[in-house]
């Protein structure tokens, strides 16, 4: 070949080995959070506060809450410059992380839409220096975060065994429709549900006749409730992982005027679940998980970009984990919890 | 002499079918041995036999005296045997130097040999009396005729002794099919022998040496000079006497059915005027590029004139849309009839009603009603299968294009524009569709007809207008015309007459 | 070839033809079969078969459009997107205490109709690739779902004429349960547009022009037929046809989600090829696209009933997928 081209492709393949070493290379950033005396929350230093939100692709009313409250709470604060990035799907919620690191902001507040898909890069901005709050779908590598908020998904399961248990004294047939399948949330409310079932009733009376996924969408819900509908003649509880999804599900329970041979549990705690578990009927509980633990998220963010931590901790730190608590709501105490809706 | 190529006895049989039946053929050193015969015949399996594309049942197949492998296109094609098919097996997008050397490019391990290959292509060429064509120009870019010669260079880069080219001059006009010829008597000159398909006996009287006609997988006659008489060797083609392959001409009326007032769009059609009267055959004769196409679609409304007027039995067109032209009487029969007339996947019935689909429809299409009018209209032309429901890919090019005329039949048009209507077509096809086109001029109809066969038009027009780069520079009446004087025309004055001595 | 071989060619490919053409009803009764035997309370139940037909209406109707639509060689993956958007705004035209069914029905298909009326501007007129404009679509209108209501569904359950168990016939939400002669009305509503369909694009000239778009524009343009035009109302007509999923959607779902319809396209345009219509334009078959439909209609409640896990019946309902393609004449593939 000619010259020139010999020179041409061996300087794309120089270009190409800088490149490679560049992203490969493992550098390990210990991160010490200088810890201020004052302790709350204010910000002396008059420095603004960059934060940028990740968040997944609003196919979900309680995703769209965890929006509104991200805003909401870095609206309380003054010192907060908040940008909130929607992804379309999986993969670019990646790529917007990337360009989110670019702007080099003070911290990061991701849910992402599948945390292992999503640890790769987690870890690139941890790094790189900034620090990341991960809700609700966990990332699977410690490094990937400085601090994690999530519900407690596997104490839910607990609860609404533990529930569904109680209220039929450990015999029947249980219908269990899960969320989207693979990601943390839908595994650990599974797992929790599983093993507090098996503790409780070790006589084995209690069944799952059936497990499909619903992935949090109120129609798949309605057309995978109406085929169990069909293969299972007798059904007494539907323990559900979701409220919205749920809606689908209560509504083809209806449709098959079977609202009586059964009951429903949901997650969530959306205002529509509270209306109808205050009125009684087939919807008799729902587990709080509530969206406002962006909310939370924000703050602990804000927190860790000042080098500011939680004034009851001694010393006043930012925790590597808040784990929400979970609630059951039903008809005895919805009205405590009605304020806390979501929707 | 040496014989290149010896077949003896060649059987080949597919299942339910005996596709040749015992076929003979030599072929020599720096020959070029024409063969002929109807669709059908058994052309394309015997020179698919040759190129290793199929294996033959029995007989034999000597290359240079040794026997060729039985269907290994690789070691034919090793061997010196290529082949040109009609629809060229170029890939557009690739340049002129990637596609002579496909699948066998020049390397410095383990990288592309660009250099080399720039050169070789252009030396292969400039072999071919081509090397104006420019060797890294993209393929699709260029003429139907330059793609063809880039894949002679292409048939040449491989070390061709025997070049098959089967229908070469389909795609191409008079003055390219000279300058085929030209590239042909080259490649003769270097001992190559060459084995030339084509239907127009003009042809194969110019550049043929010898002649073989295959008839329903046999061979009728080998060996026969190029000179002999066309009546002859039709007669061994259909084993019979074609009484005569034209009609008689049609002589018009006096009534204008059609009249183009220049008709203007830049850069194809410069300027034209032209009448079609009820009884005439029109020809339009010229080479590629003289807007003789464009022409018809800009009477026809498939494009929008700069300027002009196209009027139909005195009433001027409104809008220039093919509808609006069905509607009032003007029926197209496109050049590439399978890429711009037919529906391929179609029966033969929907493909003849398209046009007319308001005939057999209230609200409902009457399915039953249209089956038979359709069958109707293919029967009276004689196309063969006329089974309504035969998927009309399936059919031969003569036929195929006799649905298209049928078409136009059954809407009842008053003037045929077509363009091309026998390319592609065998000879007992062509004379059939000669017919029909004289038999609708008598019965009133007026026909435009766009042709490169200038012999063809010469013997089937009442008059023969002439097309030269836009405009319309000549008009001969057809018993007056002979090849040679519409040529003459076609040509700018200021190039050298093209055939000078070649013309029989 | 002599028109011998031709002759028998074409007798063998009448038979195989035959054979092909029926395969996808083969799968379709085989798959009940299955079913019946792995499942025999519940499965081969009139029960379950009217679940069914009523669960493969939604989709059903979309399919009826996209074989449209694909019969042009193009192709509209905005329907699901449609489906939701239509639905939302419908719900938000009612409003939150509105009753007035007609008004939801006439306003969700209204709104679908001009989703698809812009898809057809742009494919038609601003000549841009159906893949792009209705994958721009398939955006914009999944987020116009979203934003009518804030992201939030709009409850319809009022809007049953009168009371919850017992809707009022016509009442929206009667044309999700409700039944004429055991039957229920959604049904009749995919069966006569299914149809309706069928007769459209087999017995009128309309049907025809179309399918010649698809064999061949430029044919069809040359032998007169309103290429342009034709196009257009294909895309005008899926977004129609999403309309009316979206009213009987939110009939069953009680009410109008911005989330819902997520990847009925795919489903639709599945059921189409599945049943024999060529994407490469030209071909079109409504009965195809009928049991296309069928099919994984019958392929999703076998799966749940056997309470498959979700990554088996992902692999199951593509490999059935594949076999019902591979059974079909080598050309109807592609």
């Amino acid at each position: 070949m000619s010259r020139k081209r010999l020179l041409g492709s061996i300087a794309a393949l120089f270009l190409l080995a800088i490149g490679v070493t560049a992203c490969g290379g493992t550098k390990t950033v210990t991160k010490t959070v200088t810890v201020d005396s004052n302790t709350s929350g204010e910000n002396s230093s008059g420095k603004t506060v960059k934060i940028i939100a990740s968040v997944p692709p609003t196919d979900h009313g309680w995703l769209g809450a965890i929006s509104k409250d991200a805003k909401a709470a870095a609206a309380q604060h003054s010192d907060v410059d908040f940008e909130l990035l929607q992804a379309a799907d999986s993969d670019s919620q990646a790529q917007q992380i990337e360009q989110a690191i670019a702007k080099k902001p003070d911290a990061l507040v991701v849910l992402p839409q599948d945390g292992a898909a999503l640890t790769p890069v987690a870890q690139k901005a941890e790094r790189a220096g900034i620090p990341v709050i991960n809700i609700d779908r966990l990332f699977t590598a410690p490094d990937a975060a400085t601090a994690t908020v999530l519900g407690d998904n596997y104490q839910i399961g607990v609860l609404a065994a533990n529930y569904i248990a109680d209220q039929l004294k450990c015999k029947g047939n249980v219908v269990e429709i899960q969320g989207l399948a693979g990601i943390s949330v839908t595994t650990d409310r599974s797992k929790g549900f599983a093993d507090t079932i098996r503790k409780k009733c070790p006589a084995g009376g209690l069944k799952v006749v059936a497990q499909q996924p619903g992935d949090f969408n109120p129609d798949k819900g309605l057309t995978v409730m109406e085929n169990i509908l069909q293969a299972q003649k007798s059904i007494d509880a539907v323990y559900t992982h979701d409220d919205d999804m749920a809606q689908g599900v209560v509504q083809a329970i209806r449709n098959a005027n079977r609202a009586k041979e059964m009951f429903l549990t949901g997650v969530g705690g959306s205002s529509d679940a509270m209306k109808q578990i205050k009125e009684g009927g087939l919807y008799r509980a729902t587990f709080l998980y509530n969206p406002n633990m962006a909310g939370t998220a924000v703050n602990m963010a804000r927190l860790i970009a000042l080098g500011q931590g939680f004034g009851e901790l001694v010393p006043p730190e930012v925790p590597r984990q808040v784990v929400v608590p979970a609630a059951v709501v039903t008809k005895a105490n919805v009205s405590q919890y009605e304020k806390y809706a979501f929707n | 002499m040496t014989k290149i190529l010896e077949v003896r006895n060649l059987v080949k049989e597919f299942p339910g079918v005996k596709a040749l039946q015992g076929v003979d053929l030599d072929v020599l050193e720096a020959e070029v041995h024409c063969l002929l015969g109807p669709n059908g015949a058994g052309k394309s399996t015997l020179i698919k036999c040759v190129s290793g594309a199929l294996e033959p049942s029995s007989g034999e197949i000597l290359f240079m005296g040794e026997p060729l492998p039985p269907g290994d296109p690789a070691g034919s094609l090793k061997r010196g045997v290529a082949t040109i098919y009609q629809e060229l097996d170029l890939v557009p997008e690739l340049s002129v130097a990637e596609s002579i050397f496909l699948a066998h490019e020049p390397r410095r391990w383990p990288l592309l040999d660009l250099d080399k290959m720039y050169r070789e292509s252009a030396a292969l060429l400039a072999r071919l009396g081509h090397d104006s064509i420019p060797v890294r120009a993209k393929v699709g870019r260029l003429r139907p005729a330059a793609q063809q010669i880039v894949s002679i260079a292409r048939a040449l880069s491989g070390n061709v002794r025997l070049l098959i080219m089967d229908e070469p001059s389909a795609i191409l006009d008079d003055g390219e099919v000279t300058t085929l010829f030209e590239v042909v008597r080259r490649l003769t000159a270097e001992g190559v022998g060459v084995v030339y398909i084509s239907h127009r006996l003009d042809e194969i009287r110019r550049i043929g040496d010898r002649v073989t006609v295959l008839a329903d997988g046999r061979t009728t006659a080998t060996g026969l000079p190029a000179t002999t008489p066309t009546d002859q060797l039709v007669e061994f083609m259909v084993g019979r006497k074609v009484e005569q392959l034209y009609p008689e001409r049609p002589v018009g009326t006096d009534r204008v059915l059609l009249e183009v007032r220049d008709a203007r769009r830049l850069p194809a059609v410069r300027g034209v005027s032209l009448q079609v009267h009820a009884g005439e055959v029109v020809g339009l004769g010229g080479l590629v590029g003289s807007g003789r196409t464009e022409l018809l679609s800009l009477i026809y409304g498939l494009d929008q004139p700069d300027e002009g007027e196209v009027l139909v039995e005195g009433k001027p067109l409104r809008s220039h849309r093919p509808r609006q032209a069905i509607r009032r009487g003007l029926g197209l029969a496109p050049e590439d009839r399978k890429s711009q007339a037919l529906v391929l996947d179609w029966s033969e019935t929907k493909n003849v009603t398209i046009a007319d689909l308001g005939r057999f429809s209230r609200v409902l299409l009457d399915i039953r009603k249209e089956r038979e009018q359709a069958r109707e209209q293919l029967k009276a032309l004689n196309t063969v299968p006329d089974d309504p429901d035969r998927i009309v890919r399936l059919l031969s090019g003569g036929n195929q294009q006799k649905v298209v005329l049928a078409r136009w039949l059954l809407h009842k048009c008053r003037v045929l524009l077509l363009d091309e209507p026998t390319r592609g077509v065998d000879i007992a096809t062509k004379a059939e569709i000669y017919r029909i086109i004289s038999d609708l001029a008598q019965a009133g109809l007026g026909v435009l007809v766009v042709s490169s066969e200038l012999e063809e038009l010469a013997h089937i027009c009442t008059r023969v207008l002439v097309m030269r780069e836009g405009e319309i520079v000549a008009e001969v009446a057809g018993k007056d015309a002979t090849e040679r004087e519409l040529l003459r025309h076609a040509v700018a004055p200021t190039e050298a007459p093209v055939l000078a001595e070649e013309v029989v | 070839m002599t028109e011998a071989v031709r002759g028998s060619a074409f007798a063998q490919r009448v038979k195989t033809l035959e054979l092909q053409e029926y395969a996808l009803a083969i799968v379709v009764v085989l798959l009940f079969v299955v079913g019946a035997i792995l499942k025999p309370d519940t499965f081969p139940t009139i029960d379950n078969v009217r679940n069914m037909l009523t669960q493969a209406s939604v989709v059903g109707v979309l399919a009826i459009g996209m074989t449209f639509v694909i019969a042009t060689a193009g192709i509209d993956l905005s329907v699901g997107s449609v489906v939701a958007a239509a639905g939302v705004f419908g719900g938000i035209l009612v409003g939150s205490n509105g009753t007035s069914s007609l008004l939801f029905i006439a306003g969700t298909i209204a709104f679908a109709l001009l989703l698809g009326t812009v898809n057809a501007t742009a494919v038609a007129y601003g000549r841009v690739v159906p893949f792009i404009a209705t994958l721009a679509m398939f955006s914009i209108a999944r987020g116009i779902a979203l934003l009518l209501n804030d992201q939030l569904p709009v409850s319809l359950l009022d809007l049953n004429g009168g009371s919850f168990g017992n809707p009022r016939p016509f009442s929206l939400l009667w044309f999700g349960n409700g039944r004429i002669l055991g039957i229920p009305a959604s049904v009749y509503i995919f069966i006569a547009i299914a149809v309706a369909g069928w007769i459209v694009l087999n017995r009128t000239r309309y049907g025809r022009y179309v399918v010649a778009v698809g064999g061949n524009r430029e044919a069809a343009r040359i032998a007169g037929v309103p290429v342009r035009t034709i196009i257009f109302s294909v895309y005008v007509l899926s977004g129609l046809l999403a309309g009316v999923a979206a009213v009987l959607l939110c009939a069953r779902l009680g009410s109008a989600s911005p989330v819902s319809g997520n990847l009925y396209e795919l489903d639709a345009i599945g059921a189409v090829v599945i049943g024999g219509t060529s994407l490469a334009g030209g071909r079109a078959t409504i009965v195809g696209t009928f049991l296309g439909v069928l099919t994984f209609a019958l392929i999703f409640s076998l799966m749940t009933q056997l309470n498959l896990s979700t990554e088996v019946q992902q692999v199951t309902k593509g490999l059935i997928v594949l076999g019902a393609v591979l059974l079909q004449r080598p050309e109807a593939r592609y």
